[in-house]
């Protein structure tokens, strides 16, 4: 890997962050070459160290979840029992040594820590600090903790996903906690770190993770507040293009492992499907030709786009009809030689092992961990030519860094160090 | 506009974004950057999106150009006439930052590259998003963001496993890649307080919405194994997925560990008298395990162990199911939350805006708008405290041209006479 000077290098970050949308933040800054220092113990590990997917033959320890690590490369971990009387004397001195502090308790448990911008900050005036609570500082709803999974819904993401006939089952994943909370919060953080070098002064940065969920609705608010309309979900379709959907294509059917809600079950490699976009005239003229100007494509009812909005449902069957015959790779092929908007419903093999484009960017990462072997991890999606950020290393085991964060980063003794360790405050992993 | 109580007052932005990239500029401007909003001369395509103000279409009352082009100013500029290129230029030399969303080479073809535009200023930041990057044999493809989500993977988990895959509402690829933007975009600023030198940031949507796969790329790279969709409408362990009620649905994630459990849930039907026979210990070892986190992953990822406890599982589930239909999700979501059990309601945009919580946190940012003589409300900050330069909608989006005579007489100091020259030939 190549050295070059990252751009937070010399910034510290104390991190209290736990399960994903935090973690993710702070993921991004670590990634750009800031020193991020997770706290957690073997007593009271981040809990997705235990959640799937695990490496085989593995599943009892508490470094092997791929999902923890994805989300925490570059950081390094001081092993810390939060919960023990004493330490909060260890964690008081790593905050007096940060930049940066993050946490995303509910205000309940954070006060419970003692945890209070202010507090740090009269001692420490250039220090910043976050506090991304699910549901905010303030307000009825604050000490309901949650996750991405109940933040999609109170957010209003999944009233909008899915068929309009269909209950609104939603993402499917913790979708907020990935990028849009993340990354809104990364924005800003970045944003007070840079001001901090012109004035010399940290903030206190709150973020509501319900109310960054509520953001990303496109209108759906606004055509409330001012129109009195509430927006449903309308599946696939949207009133500027058609055909505008998803259809089924040739399954390859071979064998292959399916994580159903049953967990993982023996299935087939048939589930195909390819998505196609139309949104003007001279796009169908591109869909027609890829097919070859069959008979029903000229049918006068489909020729305009309001044609075929109002045969929408006769013009998706002849639609999939036709991709039912091709693998997707052959739809997206024979549309895009003719300007059609059209791609592949890919699953994870799909992107991983088999997208030339994904693999020529290199997005995906391979690191070594040495207990989860060689695994790929979610890279950087933003290319700066100048200082592009770079994984350094796979994310930590627990209390991995204990004696390099307590000698070198908090100037302890060996004897300090051993003594916490014997009283349960510190583990070394 | 210099505001100091702003956290970007000292940036400058050009934005050429259409719907790909809005999003991201419109991060930027509500943190107090200056944005330019750059349009064609006869208005950008984006204000033919609808909602419109009282469903009317006109290019001033697209809800959507509303939406993200807040806190930003308008100046109409043709990038295809050279007589507006040189103008550009000029702006170019004022900048920080350039955000387009062009196929990748089209700024090239206008003799625009990153290159040409560094020698004007070093220290610009070229920020580029597009469905796939600029590099790669998909570089060129037509994508859209349904094609993004496709591409990207977000559609193969989204929905029920009987149903065709469906793209998330919202436009999510644009989105996520506009947010991806945005951070590489401050990475970049930020990077320029020690080196002074700009550099080209290059987003990929499909990229962007990697991440939020959550977990099924390392469940192919770990096992081998492909997450699909899973979505059920009854869940198959109780208390972990979506019930209807009375009014819509909600969303009960009883998770061991966090927040109450079994016992309470129990006892809170109980109360109304509808817990069948779940007080009898005979499911006792039921609660032991499905109230234990590691146990539930092990029973998750055991199917014969899973299939051995349906039958259970489907009577606990149906008791709980009759319980919550008769309640209305709000009522259930406070009846919950007073016993610290994480049941939510699937909010529409109605709920959130009536949603106490949501008003406690001044969700709503009124914003004037004196053409049509009201104030809208509009959805507010993300981060709904930054403690000395909060975030804020400094001022509707622009009409068009609106600010023509403030930034091309005031700043650039061309005299009327050049700009109605200017006008004339199509330029501005």
């Amino acid at each position: 890997m190549e050295q070059g000077t990252l751009p937070f290098e010399g910034i510290r970050v104390c991190d209290f962050s736990w399960f994903a949308a935090a973690p993710v933040a702070t993921k991004i800054l670590a990634d750009n070459g800031a020193q991020v220092i997770k706290m957690e113990s073997a007593t009271h590990p981040d809990g997705i160290r235990m959640a799937s997917p695990l490496t085989p033959g593995k599943e009892e320890g508490l470094n092997v979840s791929g999902w923890f690590n994805n989300q925490n490369s570059s950081k390094i971990c001081l092993g810390l029992n939060l919960a023990h009387p004493r330490a909060k004397d260890v964690y008081d001195r790593l905050i007096m040594a940060s930049d940066v502090v993050v946490e995303n308790f509910s205000p309940r448990m954070k006060d419970r820590l003692g945890l209070n911008y202010e507090d740090y900050a009269a001692k420490k005036p250039d220090l910043i600090w976050v506090d991304q609570p699910m549901q905010g500082l303030v307000g009825p709803h604050r000490n309901r903790a949650g996750f991405g999974a109940v933040i999609t819904p109170l957010g209003g993401l999944s009233f909008l996903s899915g068929y309009a006939h269909r209950p609104p089952i939603g993402t499917g994943t913790n979708y907020t906690d990935y990028c849009i909370n993340p990354g809104q919060l990364a924005v800003a953080l970045i944003a007070v770190l840079r001001r901090r070098k012109k004035t010399g002064r940290g903030q206190h940065i709150v973020m509501a993770q319900v109310a960054s969920a509520a953001t990303i609705l496109e209108t759906a608010i606004l055509d409330y507040t001012v129109n009195g309309r509430i927006q449903e979900r309308g599946g696939n379709r949207i009133a500027h293009a058609s055909p505008h959907g998803c259809y089924r294509c040739r399954g390859e059917n071979r064998d292959c492992t399916v994580v159903t809600s049953l967990g993982p079950t023996p299935g087939r490699k048939n589930e195909r499907w390819c998505v196609i976009a139309v949104f003007n005239d001279a796009q169908w003229q591109g869909f027609r030709r890829a097919l070859g100007n069959p008979p029903w494509t000229r049918d006068p009812r489909f020729a305009t786009l309001l044609g075929r909005k109002e045969n929408e449902d006769e013009l998706d069957r002849l639609v999939g009809e036709w991709t039912a015959t091709h693998s997707p790779e052959e739809v997206t092929a024979l549309l895009q030689k003719e300007g059609v908007p059209a791609g592949i419903v890919q699953d994870a093999e799909d992107i991983l092992v088999r997208d030339p484009h994904l693999m020529s960017r290199g997005y995906y990462v391979y690191l070594d961990h040495p207990e989860t072997g060689h695994s790929a991890y979610d890279g950087i999606p933003y290319k700066l030519s100048e200082t592009p950020g770079r994984l350094s290393r796979p994310a930590p085991r627990i209390g991995e860094h204990t004696e390099y964060v307590c000698r070198e980063v908090l100037g302890m003794s060996e004897e300090d160090i051993n003594l916490l360790v014997v009283e349960g405050v510190l583990e070394i992993g | 506009m210099n505001d100091r109580d702003t956290l970007l007052g000292d940036i400058r932005v050009l934005d050429l974004s259409d719907e790909k990239g809005v999003y991201c500029t419109k991060l930027l401007a509500d943190l107090g950057a200056d944005v330019l909003r750059i349009e064609p001369p006869c208005g950008h395509p984006m204000r033919d999106l609808g909602p419109f103000v009282h469903d009317e279409p006109h290019p001033e009352k697209s809800l959507y150009w509303f939406h993200f082009n807040t806190s930003k100013r308008g100046i109409t500029l043709n990038l295809e006439h050279a007589d507006g290129r040189a103008i550009f230029g000029r702006l170019v030399r004022t900048a920080d930052v350039v955000v387009e969303t062009f196929s990748p080479g089209y700024m090239e073809s206008l003799g625009l590259a990153y290159g040409t535009l560094k020698e004007w200023n070093p220290a610009l930041i070229l920020t580029s998003i597009t469905p796939f990057g600029q590099t790669g044999p998909h570089k060129d493809l037509a994508g859209c963001d349904m094609v993004v989500q496709a591409m990207g993977g977000l559609m193969f988990l989204a929905g029920f496993p009987e149903d065709p895959p469906y793209r998330l509402g919202g436009s999510q690829a644009y989105h996520s890649g506009s947010v991806q933007a945005a951070v590489g975009t401050m990475v970049a600023l930020y990077a320029r307080e020690t080196t002074g030198v700009g550099q080209h940031v290059d987003v990929s949507l499909q990229e962007s919405v990697l991440m939020s796969l959550e977990t099924a790329v390392q469940h192919y790279d770990m096992r081998r194994e492909i997450r699909t969709r899973i979505g059920r409408e009854e869940p198959v362990v109780p208390g972990i997925g979506m019930y209807s009620c009375a009014d819509g649905h909600v969303f009960s994630y009883v998770v061991a560990g966090f927040g109450a459990s079994w016992d309470v849930i129990v006892q809170w039907m109980e109360s109304e008298g509808k817990a069948g026979d779940l007080k009898d210990p005979k499911w006792n070892e039921v609660w032991d395990l499905i109230t234990n986190f590691r146990q539930l992953i092990a029973l998750a990822n055991d199917p014969p162990r899973l299939m051995a406890r349906l039958q259970q599982f489907g009577h606990i589930h149906g008791l709980l199911k009759e319980f919550l239909a008769g309640k209305t999700k709000q009522q259930i979501f406070e009846e919950a939350a007073a016993r610290r059990i994480m049941i939510v309601p699937v909010q529409n945009a109605k709920d959130i805006v009536e949603s106490p919580q949501f008003q406690a946190l001044d969700f709503l940012t009124p914003v004037e708008h004196p053409e049509l003589g009201r104030t809208l409300q509009y959805p507010g900050p993300p981060y709904y405290e930054i403690s000395e330069t909060a975030w804020r909608i400094s001022r509707r989006a622009p009409l068009v041209g609106e600010h023509n005579i403030e930034v091309y007489a005031d700043e650039l100091g061309l005299t009327r006479k050049q700009l109605a020259a200017l006008k004339s030939a199509g330029a501005i």
